[in-house]
């Protein structure tokens, strides 16, 4: 019935027809065969999906082929050997019961039934409702009990529910769809709707007949009746009260248990017709919706407990055990006596039927760990001390069940305190045996009598009645089970280990206090002594050293841990196992069992011989690889050893694993680990780009570099693709693993602003911070040298980062992604390598056009910047307040900058300041004026007092700020100007000024592009249109850094800010002669030819006036005191100039304005607010006194001058 | 819950399926997995020696009785312990069926619909019902459970 049409399972009964029984063949074939009518069903091979019933029309059509096949094989049986050929179609199987039906008296009618047209008919899902009357006649008038049972057996079919495609639950071969079959009134019109009721009120009648000649006949009516569809509340309804009427009668009366508890011979007619009710009452209740509500459920369940029958009492259990899940005390309380020694629960242990004893472990453990029962501790050690006997089991089903159950596993709600408390119960909880002698006699000869192997416990607890503790006996038991030939079993056993892992670290994850491994097990006396002793598993080794003790039984003195050490050497050894999905098992539990602390070489390498076995299938990889990602949950410690297994499947069987999963995996890990971790974790996931990538050289099979796994075209794309995946994460996450966001940094915003060269900038980013650092390190290595689609993902990984990161990693990628788009320095990052005659795309025709909208994104987030702080500057030149106008236009600005910038990655719109830091303030008054209420607003100091005010901190003193001698500043300013002679500094000023005069001629751009405030998609449009003249533009931006330009990448990273240089953090000055270049390129990429020298002294005016305090942002004023040591006395400190003035007294007292994070061993941290004792300036820095340590401990050290406030 | 029983015979064609709970455009899948199961696996099986399988949360046990496979599906209560029961339910009584030893194909097929009147008495609505092959052997002839 499978696969194919040609193959059916009516011609596999045909397909040997020797060996086809013709004696039994007799007449009534004959009229079957030969009508092959149109009405035929498709007696599809079983194999085939229901999915292919089309139309009716088709059905029908079909018809005939299918039957063909399918009859085929029934007609074997039932034809004449020279008949053998034509096939019996369904509809002629219809066609003899009906006909067979009315001779149902004769006894060839009967043999026929039974042994052709009924078997024949099974092949079928089930029979349609055309059949049915033909079928109750014969439950009515047949009297030969195999039709009858066959009667039965086809009725409950009908009753269950078909769906609409009369497919029931049965599967087989899907009998024709008899609605359509109705509606060409091919077979009577009839429908199942018709015949179910009448189907129904004869079983109802026939289950209600009490006469004992009709006693088998009535279990059997009960029993097709539970077909009947549960949506039919009609039926169902009924159901109920019969069944519930028959419990009634038969569950009270004499009980003779204890006789026919193994269901044999014996006992009388009447109590065995008794217990046969029950079973199919119960059978019929288990199988009902269960009805919380109704105590009737729970009654008849609890009475079912002390049935003879087995199944009965099997049933029973699992009504009550899912009872309790919803309602633990009723059920607890209905239990009542039942749980107690000698009671019926306690015969439940002896039972021979293995899921009623299962369904007795979960009941116990419902019910012992319900919180509803806590006021009745009486009830629940019931409960749990039957649920411990239940670890004796002979059958390990029932063991394992109770060791999960004790492991606190749950079905559905799981909990790590409920699974911490069950590995806190398996290792400190002692079996106390029953006293009653009865049972434990009882318990012996249930042992003896049982095949199954008695695990050594078992007897020993027969012997001594010692109380056992819980985790020895599930210690053995487990060891015992691993020694199996059978594979089911090794495969729980190996489940029930990793069960017990989960457990294990939930216990260490809620830190348990008492849990020590090293205690002794068998001395519980001594336990609570060294409870003080570690809790972590520092006790292994240890443990490991008396393995041998106890792998010889010795017993001496247990360890929890030696026991676990000598459990996972059994296990290791199960990785041998021939079935993989044993070993997977066992991998999981390696997995689980594996504790931060220990070393996992050893699981590093089981996990990597087993990765080279190909017979993996890979959904089996995906499983261990989403147990890795459990297992990380459970313990965040464990990062870094989960990714480097998880390293392990990335390169061993790329081909096989899931990339999404592989990346969830490294996801979670990132987000859970600790602060510290999150380099660990990143450099963990990265590792998989350091392997040798798939060339195109390899690709096209020239040479094989990658050593590690891509050794077919196949795996190498799946390496491929990893590393693609790895590229991507690495540029979503590294802000996120670096903490470096451009809107909440760690350090001080805007430190682009501090111009260095390029290497010292990247010395001070990697010293800053280095997972940042690191991973834009290899995002730079990918994008320069990867394969095209790993490149191209990196390109975009940087331009995220770029995005996200504050100075100077943006600043850096900046420069990086120009190179790349230009292709120029292409050489330096991929000297080796090997033109394969390729164009490695970065050029500016390949990656240059992918790369030209982010450039182009980047540029004018710089561009705005920089317009945006000439604006300030002028302002405050003029001493004129932002009106509104200007204001819109720079929020507006600000809009469409997060607009463009929202195209390329996420980042929160509230906070990102794609104007940078120092717009903060300006576009909260911007927000705060148009959106929240005139009040607010004024109470605002901005508005208050005026835009000039609003850029300083409310906290910082503004009088000081007025303070400084502006004539003094002025002329200094002059002087500086017209001084000639300081050579080594005028570059330095030039560059303020170049930096200060670049962004006012970029200016209309940016203002046009404000008024037409164009939509996301719009921009998109314009961006990709502008695409090749910014390249243009940044050609000659970067013209520093192409081969042409004197300079190199640092002079085209310095140019975009204007040449300012930050030399005193690296105390290395700035290159001055390549400032000429780089105004040169300033001028290029800003388009503009405005003049240093005007520029300068426009610019310089204002700064100098109000940029020690002016701005919010600190970087700014940083460096500006840190021009000083530079520059020299009076040429480029402004500000502290001013404040050596002020500060050439005595020490003075001063406040934090601001947080001030220590870039080196002399520097000291600051707190906003803080105060401090100024001890002395030097070159811009004071020289400060805490009152008391900072966090860090210092007490004193250097802090920017612009960063305190004197008072 | 028991998911599915299925026979096949040695090449794969399906000759008894039961499914509980499984949605129709499922079975063709599981069909097709546990038939790759066994044409990969059962090839020089000993009778009666468990095979097992997993997916996500399904256990699967299956084994070579004679001439035909014999595949079941359980999850929850049914993982592969309680399925090793139910497979041996299932093979002691197809062998009592089929005259005491493993059966052929041949004879598998002549005893068709009492191995399918077995199967109804072993797994009811998914659930397992009936474990003893003597009880089961009554309850196909239409007699009760227990003898009087």
């Amino acid at each position: 019935m499978m696969d194919s049409s040609g193959t059916t399972l009516m011609d596999l009964i045909t397909a040997d027809p020797s060996a086809a029984p013709s004696a039994s063949a007799s007449s009534p074939g004959n009229s079957m065969q030969s009508t092959t009518s149109s009405m035929e069903p498709p007696p599809k091979a079983l194999g085939k999906p229901a999915t292919d019933r089309k139309s009716k029309k088709a059905t029908l059509i079909q018809i005939p082929s299918d039957t063909i096949s399918a009859a085929k094989a029934v007609r074997a049986n039932i034809m004449p050997p020279k008949q053998k050929k034509k096939p019996v179609s369904y509809a002629q199987l219809a066609r003899s019961i009906h006909e067979l039906a009315a001779t149902s008296d004769q006894k060839s009618s009967q043999r026929q039934l039974v042994n052709h047209v009924f078997p024949k008919l099974a092949v079928y899902n089930s029979v349609d409702p055309s059949l049915a009357p033909s079928l109750l006649m014969l439950n009515q008038q047949c009297e030969d009990r195999s039709v009858l049972r066959y009667v039965y057996y086809y009725l409950a079919r009908i009753l269950s529910d078909m769906g609409s495609q009369g497919l029931g639950a049965g599967g087989g071969i899907p009998t024709p769809n008899w609605d359509a079959l109705a509606d060409i009134d091919a077979i009577g019109g009839v429908t199942r709707a018709d015949v179910v009721p009448k189907i129904a009120n004869q079983l109802i009648a026939e289950s209600l007949n009490e006469d004992i000649e009709f006693h088998a006949r009535r279990l059997q009516a009960l029993k097709a009746l539970i077909y009947a569809s549960s949506s039919n509340s009609e039926i169902l309804t009924k159901m109920s009260e019969i069944v519930f009427g028959i419990l009634d009668k038969v569950s009270d009366g004499p009980k003779k248990r204890k006789k026919g508890i193994f269901g044999t011979k014996g006992g009388d007619k009447e109590f065995i017709i008794r217990s046969n009710l029950q079973y199919a009452a119960l059978s019929a209740v288990r199988r009902l919706p269960l009805d919380p509500g109704n105590p009737a459920f729970l009654h008849c369940a609890v009475q079912g407990i002390s049935f003879a029958d087995p199944v009965a009492v099997r049933h029973s259990l699992e009504i009550i055990s899912e009872l309790a899940c919803r309602d633990p005390y009723s059920a607890a309380m209905a239990l009542g006596k039942h749980a107690a020694s000698g009671g019926a629960l306690q015969d439940v242990l002896h039972l021979h039927d293995v899921l009623a004893r299962v369904a007795l472990a979960r009941l116990c453990h419902t019910i012992s760990r319900a919180r509803a029962l806590d006021e009745r501790p009486d009830i629940k050690s019931q409960f749990n001390a039957l649920l411990y006997q239940l670890l004796l089991d002979p059958s390990e089903r029932v063991c394992f069940e109770a060791i999960l159950c004790i492991l606190g596993k749950g079905d559905n709600n799981e909990r790590t305190e409920e699974r911490a408390a069950g590995w806190y119960r398996l290792t400190r909880e002692l079996l106390k045996l029953p006293e009653a002698p009865s049972i434990s006699s009882k318990e012996n000869n249930v042992e003896a009598k049982d095949q199954l192997p008695p695990k050594a416990t078992t007897d020993k607890s027969k012997k001594t009645r010692r109380p056992q503790p819980l985790i020895k006996l599930v210690m053995r038991r487990l060891e015992s089970s691993f020694r199996s030939f059978s594979r089911p079993v090794l495969h729980a056993a190996a489940r029930v280990v990793q069960e017990m892992g989960k457990s294990r670290a939930a216990a260490f994850a809620v830190g348990l206090q008492d849990i020590d491994e090293g205690d002794h097990v068998n001395t519980f006396a001594d336990a609570t002594d060294s409870l003080d002793s570690d809790v972590n598993d520092t006790s292994h080794p240890e443990g490991i050293r008396r393995t041998s003790s106890v792998a010889n039984g010795t017993g001496g003195r247990e360890t929890i841990s030696s026991l676990l050490v000598s459990l996972m050497e059994v296990v290791r050894t199960t990785v041998a196992c021939e079935c993989v999905y044993v070993r997977a098992m066992v991998i999981k539990a390696l997995i689980w069992m594996q504790s931060p602390h220990e070393s996992f070489d050893e699981l590093k390498s089981i996990i990597a011989s087993e990765l080279s076995d190909p017979t993996w299938p890979a959904a089996l990889l995906n499983d261990i690889l989403l147990t890795l990602h459990a297992r990380f949950k459970a313990t965040p410690d464990m990062a870094v050893t989960l990714l480097e297994i998880a390293r392990i499947f990335a390169t061993k069987v790329p081909g096989k694993i899931d990339a999404d999963v592989l990346q969830l995996l490294w996801k979670t890990c990132l987000v859970g680990a600790g602060p510290n971790g999150k380099h660990t974790a990143l450099e963990a996931v990265t590792i998989v780009l350091d392997l040798p990538p798939p060339q195109p050289g390899s690709m096209a099979g020239i040479t094989s570099v990658d050593r590690v796994s891509a050794s077919d075209p196949k795996s190498a794309l799946a390496l491929q693709r990893l590393v693609q995946a790895a590229v991507w994460f690495l540029g979503e996450n590294a802000n996120y693993a670096a903490s470096e966001y451009a809107w909440e940094s760690a350090t001080p915003p805007g430190t682009a602003l501090m111009m260095l060269d390029a290497d010292k900038m990247v010395a001070a980013a990697s010293s800053r911070n280095p997972t940042l650092a690191s991973a834009l390190a290899r995002l730079q290595r990918c994008a320069s040298n990867g394969s095209w689609e790993v490149r191209i993902i990196a390109a975009q990984a940087l331009t995220t980062m770029a995005i996200r990161s504050g100075e100077p990693y943006r600043l850096q990628i900046y420069e990086f992604l120009n190179a790349l788009a230009q292709g120029g320095v292409q050489s330096q990052f991929s000297d080796l390598h090997v033109s394969n005659g390729e164009d490695q795309g970065a050029s500016g025709t390949g990656l240059g056009s992918l790369l030209s909208p982010m450039i182009q994104v980047l540029d004018e987030m710089y561009k705005s910047q920089d317009e945006l702080i000439k604006e300030i500057r002028n302002h405050d030149n003029a001493n004129k307040e932002w009106t509104d106008e200007e204001l819109k236009k720079l929020y507006e600005t600000h809009e469409r900058l997060l607009d463009l910038v929202s195209l390329f990655c996420y980042v929160p719109r509230a906070k990102y300041l794609p104007l940078g830091p120092i717009s903060v303030k300006l576009i909260d008054i911007y927000r705060t004026r148009h959106n929240i209420s005139a009040s607010t607003g004024l109470s605002d100091p901005a508005v208050a007092t005026g835009i000039s005010d609003l850029i300083y901190e409310s906290k910082a003193a503004p009088a000081e700020s007025d303070a400084l001698d502006n004539d003094l500043v002025n002329i200094w300013a002059a002087n500086l100007g017209d001084d000639g002679l300081l050579a080594k500094n005028a570059p330095a000023i030039n560059r303020v000024n170049e930096f200060l005069a670049g962004m006012g001629t970029d200016a209309p751009d940016v203002e046009e592009n404000i008024i037409s405030r164009p939509s996301v998609s719009d921009m998109w449009a314009k961006t990709l249109l502008e695409a090749t003249e910014l390249e243009e533009d940044d050609v000659r931006s970067s013209g520093s850094s192409s081969p042409e330009s004197t300079g190199s990448v640092e002079t085209s990273i310095s140019s975009h800010f204007g040449g300012m240089s930050y030399p005193s953090l690296f105390s290395s000055r700035p290159a001055y002669g390549a400032s000429q270049s780089s105004e040169k390129s300033n001028q290029n990429r800003l388009g503009s030819v405005s003049t240093m020298g005007t520029s300068s002294f426009l610019g310089i005016d204002s700064p100098i006036r109000e940029e020690p305090l002016s701005y919010k942002s600190p970087v700014m004023q940083r460096y500006e005191s840190f021009e000083n040591p530079l520059a020299g006395p009076g040429s480029s400190s402004i500000g502290s100039q001013d404040e050596e003035q002020v500060s050439s007294g005595n020490s003075q007292f001063g406040t934090a304005l601001y947080d001030f994070t220590a870039g080196g061993d002399d520097e000291l941290n600051l707190t906003e607010g803080e105060e401090v004792e100024i001890e002395y300036e030097v070159d811009g820095w004071f020289y400060v006194k805490k009152k008391r340590p900072g966090r860090d401990g210092k007490m004193a050290g250097l802090v920017p001058v612009l960063y305190v406030s004197q008072s | 819950m028991l998911l599915a029983v299925l026979i096949s015979n040695s090449e794969g064609n399906i000759l008894v399926e039961r499914f509980y709970g499984v949605l129709a455009e499922e079975r063709l899948h599981w069909r097709s997995f546990l038939v790759k199961l066994g044409s990969d696996n059962l090839k020089g099986a000993k009778n009666e020696e468990l095979f097992i399988a997993s997916h996500k949360s399904v256990s699967i046990v299956y084994t070579v009785l004679g001439d035909v496979c014999i595949y079941v599906v359980g999850k929850d209560e049914y993982d592969e312990l309680a399925l090793a029961e139910v497979v041996f339910v299932i093979t002691s009584t197809v062998k009592d069926v089929c005259g005491g030893k493993p059966p052929t194909e041949r004879m598998f097929l002549d005893k068709y619909g009492r191995v399918c009147l077995c199967l109804d008495e072993i797994v009811w609505k998914g659930i397992l019902e009936n474990t003893d092959k003597d009880r089961i052997k009554r309850l196909i002839r239409l007699k009760p459970p227990t003898e009087f």
